[in-house]
């Protein structure tokens, strides 16, 4: 894998990557980094250079009543500050813990956007749910990484996981149960995927 | 939305779960709200109390905290430091406004014992605002969902599957919808390992 970034000792290489960090890890100063390096990040409190929302965008999003809505809550300005910030040329895009306060639908919808628009995606998250959103998965501790690789792989590494207070994800504990009691012979990242192997 | 009026005629004492799409603001000044996690100055400086040291403790951070400033912490370190003047402030009411969204299992787990500690011990009331249910349904009084026409409905217990918002449905229950689809008769479990149990079950009648 090519090499994307050298961010504060950290190499993310160039392929959709989760950070998943533990409460001390402060991402401030990654978050500087990739904004000297022409990459759209996006906080929960930061206001950032915005472009327009088509109704297109809208549409897509599912967020029409966003257009008019008066009151907005911090939720709808987090989703508008997203959806402004869609409409550009670069091409690197980081969210520093904020997909985690979004709904599952956006969320996902958001990510198949980036994807199919040819965008590289860093999520940086306490959300071990979100870890199975992207391919590569990097966890840190205490600003140190303690381990990384394809996301299918540091996930089996439980014992690590829970040492940091992490749980697995619920589909990957659920797969591992199975597994331990030979109902499937392998661990699955996909609900879909393994109701249907459970009942095909 | 004045987060004391959906808590009028609640019982005191217990943790409450609240979710919706909504801004919480309050005038009581019963209420304390952990939501804007920013402060000038060192730890010491904004806690400015005896009681700092060990309001540090109880919330996971050591005595090396008392002197750092607000800028060199994380935000997970800031919410903890905002909870620690909160206890220190100990008014009867206590709202977490998104505050797992930076803490890993372990640590939210912490943080509920402690709940539960402050309304059975001190009859403090917590209002627990997410939108992940699997943080509140088993640590909760009730559940309170507030629609967007701001109507406050009392969720009860057995019912918390079909009023959780779609788009916010843990995976669990994600997962159990799937099996009920292909017509896989399964209870709503909470859990991942009595859920396991019970797909273990299916297989065996099969």
């Amino acid at each position: 894998m090519n090499e994307l970034f050298n961010v504060n000792n950290k190499v993310i290489y160039d392929i959709n990557t989760t950070i998943l960090y533990t409460s001390s890890f402060n991402y401030t100063d990654d978050a500087i980094y990739y904004l000297n390096n022409n990459c759209i990040v996006i906080t929960k409190d930061r206001s950032m250079e915005t472009f327009e929302i088509s109704n297109d965008i809208f549409e897509l999003f599912h967020e029409e009543k966003l257009i008019h809505k008066k009151d907005l809550t911090k939720i709808d300005e987090l989703k508008l500050k997203i959806l402004a910030s869609l409409n550009t040329t670069k091409t690197v895009f980081v969210f520093c813990n904020v997909l985690t306060y979004l709904d599952k639908a956006f969320k996902e919808r958001l990510i198949r956007y980036l994807i199919l628009n040819k965008k590289r995606i860093i999520n940086y998250t306490t959300n071990i749910e979100e870890t199975l959103l992207l391919d590569y998965l990097v966890v840190l501790h205490e600003n140190k990484i303690i381990m990384e690789g394809k996301k299918e792989l540091v996930l089996q590494e439980e014992k690590i996981l829970k040492k940091l207070g992490f749980n697995l994800p619920f589909i990957v504990e659920l797969s591992n149960g199975l597994k331990y009691y030979g109902v499937i012979d392998k661990v699955y990242f996909n609900n879909e995927e393994l109701v249907n192997v459970l009942w095909k | 939305m004045e987060v004391a009026k959906i808590l009028e005629n609640k019982p005191k004492g217990y943790i409450y779960g609240l979710m919706g799409n909504i801004n919480l603001t309050t005038n009581n000044t019963n209420y304390s709200i952990i939501t804007d996690y920013k402060f000038n100055g060192t730890v010491s400086e904004y806690l400015n109390s005896p009681k700092a040291q060990s309001s540090l403790k109880m919330v996971l951070l050591d005595e090396s905290y008392i002197d750092k400033k607000a800028n060199d912490l994380s935000i997970g370190e800031l919410k903890k430091v905002s909870l620690a003047k909160a206890l220190i402030d100990a008014k009867d009411y206590l709202v977490l406004d998104y505050f797992d969204k930076s803490f890993n299992h372990k640590e939210i787990d912490y943080f509920i014992r402690l709940m539960k500690r402050m309304t059975s011990d001190y009859q403090r009331t917590v209002i627990l605002f997410t939108n992940d249910i699997t943080v509140l349904w088993n640590n909760i009084k009730e559940l309170l969902i507030v629609d967007e026409y701001f109507v406050i409905n009392t969720i009860p217990k057995e019912k918390y599957f079909e009023f959780i918002d779609k788009a916010n449905e843990p995976e669990i229950i994600r997962f159990i919808k799937l099996m009920k689809e292909l017509g896989l008769n399964v209870e709503n479990y909470k859990n991942t390992q009595d859920l396991l149990k019970a797909i273990y079950r299916l297989k065996e009648q099969k």
